[in-house]
């Protein structure tokens, strides 16, 4: 150890402690004397279920969640948007509807038009296919 | 930490989680590691008495808390761990009762001269008052790496001490040893 001082390279590594004769023998024989019994619980090993408890709790946590949100989803998104669609399209049927949007100026001329040539071009076209049965 | 040919680690581990073999591998165990524990415990406390005593306890902490010993760690470490702790106890209930202040452990080396289990000349007492000086984790790592010679890597494990701060505080020892010597010329 060429870190270690002069000093400590002139003393050695005897420190002068000294102790009784046979005191590791001794000890040994004594301190086996002195233990007191065993207290070891047996150990024991856990069953296949005890250790797939965990990921089998983690798999139905996942798969709740995902269940309650196709859930949600089918409640508010699909269901509300045909309900949606299908109240604009009864409020286009309405007369007195396209007079109030008119009047809030949400529709011009134009598009009432084209709503009604529409509108006509589809019940000709009802009229069309009756006829050709007929 | 020294090995002997009978002694295998791995087997004595299993053997003191066995009911019917642990007391005699704790055996063992005693016998392989009371020189290097008691050495250790006795550079920190310097007498022979309580030396002894402090060695005796750590062996009977071990011996009750082996089923919370899964080896994750080496044994040594584990006993040494215990050992230092257990010195640490002591002094500080000494310290307690010779009411000496926290950076003063000269009370431990007051009969050193007298103790019939010291026969070192006056450098020898000298380089333990040199020690004693130092603060208490210096004392510790000068001890294991200039008398145990143990590696860093273990006396690390040991104290929970990087290897780096382990390597400055004992070069920050061996400062104040030099430093001591030069003063008490």
């Amino acid at each position: 150890m060429k870190e270690d001082l002069d000093i400590l390279s002139k003393l050695g590594k005897d420190s002068g402690f000294k102790v009784p004769e046979n005191y590791f023998s001794d000890f040994n024989k004594q301190m086996m004397e002195s233990l007191p019994k065993p207290n070891l619980t047996p150990q024991v090993k856990p069953s296949l279920w005890v250790r797939v408890r965990p990921y089998v709790y983690m798999a139905a946590m996942f798969a709740g969640i995902w269940c309650m949100m196709r859930v949600f989803n089918d409640m508010s998104g699909a269901t509300s948007t045909k309900a949606q669609i299908q109240a604009i399209v009864d409020g286009l049927g309405d007369e007195k509807n396209i007079d109030d949007l008119m009047l809030q100026e949400s529709l011009n001329e134009y598009e009432i038009l084209t709503y009604e040539d529409s509108v006509d071009a589809e019940q000709s076209g009802i009229q069309f296919v009756e006829g050709s049965n007929k | 930490m020294t090995s002997r040919n009978t002694y295998n680690e791995e087997e004595i581990i299993e053997q003191l989680h066995d009911p019917k073999h642990c007391q005699a591998a704790f055996g063992k165990v005693i016998e392989q590691y009371s020189q290097g524990l008691y050495w250790q415990i006795r550079r920190m406390v310097f007498n022979h008495d309580d030396a002894n005593d402090i060695l005796q306890n750590t062996f009977l902490k071990a011996w009750s808390n082996i089923d919370n010993f899964r080896g994750n760690a080496k044994l040594s470490t584990w006993l040494y761990k215990i050992a230092i702790n257990e010195s640490i106890t002591f002094i500080n209930k000494e310290r307690a009762r010779n009411e000496a202040s926290i950076d003063d452990d000269s009370f431990l080396l007051n009969n050193i001269e007298s103790d019939q289990y010291f026969d070192g000349d006056e450098a020898q007492v000298k380089l333990q008052r040199a020690i004693n000086s130092l603060p208490e984790k210096q004392r510790l790592v000068f001890n294991m790496r200039y008398y145990d010679e143990m590696k860093y890597e273990d006396m690390s494990e040991i104290l929970g001490t990087s290897v780096g701060a382990l390597k400055a505080s004992y070069h920050h020892a061996l400062k104040k040893i030099e430093a001591f010597f030069e003063e008490n010329d």
